[in-house]
């Protein structure tokens, strides 16, 4: 069986893990664009080549980033979020709904 | 005096029904498996044998905070993830990530202390979170000279103990399903505390059972492990 090596749990089978799609920075929810947004939550670059995925180890629900090659499904490197996500990521209180026009 | 079953008590293992044949003993409000037969368990510890600890309380905590919070309720902490100490009083800590901790009950107070950490958790500010665990998962106890053998049959990694020695942790699959598998003795006693998902259970404890066949494993109860 493929074996990927989890940060926090060391090298286990591919079966135990989920993959939780491409790593993607996040625009500014408050100033980007609908199209923006939704080209963030939607769409999906599907390159042939390194990517970085998020991916979660199921027995400790413990998610991690992954660095994989996708001609040759090599995994590269795989390290905690922490490396990537320094600091809290504290959102702007909504702006009020707009009411649908009709 | 009429023996006790388990159907008088509001908690209940999940496995009360393969425990049918056992001799049952009060543990706190619930019950627990004392023995099987007539006869001494204890060789049958020492070989292999399966106990099943799901009445005894456990619990999680995580967050920023909960190191802190533990190490000011008396309990010593694991230096690192995926690593687990035995208390003075018998309970066992494990800690799952940078800052998740699993506390498991010692049956010497019947569990009394953890449960009362699940008990007097308040939220508050400080990032101390509860983790219940009492019904999210089942807690079995595989005891004796082959538990790295018989866990060989299911479960991939390699936890023998050159490479998973005592105090170590392995979050993984065994027999198709989540476990945490937790390398603490019970005194001289080798054995793996495995976590699995409560609701599994019936199934797990026949997997474990069927591959402790070929090393005369059976069931067995608390009374030879006092």
């Amino acid at each position: 069986m493929k074996i990927m090596p989890c940060p926090l749990n060391g090298p286990r089978n591919i079966s135990e893990f989920t993959y939780g799609g491409e790593f993607k920075q996040m625009p500014d929810p408050a100033t980007c664009s609908d199209a923006d947004w939704a080209d963030y939550v939607f769409n999906s670059d599907n390159r042939a080549g390194l990517v970085v995925e998020w991916w979660m180890h199921n027995a400790s629900s413990y998610w991690f980033l992954a660095e994989r090659h996708t001609v040759t499904d090599e995994i590269v490197r795989t390290f905690d979020p922490k490396e990537i996500f320094t600091r809290r990521v504290d959102f702007a209180a909504p702006a009020q709904a707009r009411e649908a026009t009709v | 005096m009429a023996a006790l079953q388990a159907q008088q008590f509001i908690e209940r293992s999940p496995l009360y029904r393969q425990q049918a044949d056992a001799t049952l003993g009060r543990l706190g409000d619930s019950v627990i498996v004392a023995h099987y037969g007539e006869h001494d368990e204890s060789p049958q510890l020492q070989r292999c044998a399966l106990l099943d600890l799901t009445n005894l309380a456990r619990v999680g905590f995580r967050g920023a905070a909960a190191a802190e919070y533990l190490l000011e309720r008396g309990y010593q902490l694991p230096e690192a993830p995926n690593r687990a100490l035995t208390q003075s009083d018998g309970s066992h800590v494990a800690r799952l990530s940078q800052t998740e901790y699993l506390l498991l009950g010692s049956l010497r107070d019947a569990g009394a202390r953890i449960a009362a950490e699940e008990a007097g958790w308040q939220f508050s500010e400080t990032a101390n979170y509860l983790l219940p665990r009492q019904d999210s998962h089942a807690w079995l106890l595989l005891t004796g000279a082959h538990i790295a053998e018989v866990m060989a049959k299911l479960c991939g990694v390699d936890l023998r103990p050159e490479a998973f020695p005592v105090g170590a942790v392995a979050q993984t699959s065994a027999a198709r399903i989540n476990v945490i598998v937790v390398n603490l003795p019970e005194g001289e006693l080798p054995c793996f505390q495995i976590l699995c998902d409560r609701a599994s259970v019936a199934y797990f404890w026949d997997a474990l059972l069927d591959a402790m066949a070929e090393f005369g494993g059976q069931p067995a109860g608390i009374d030879a492990l006092l």
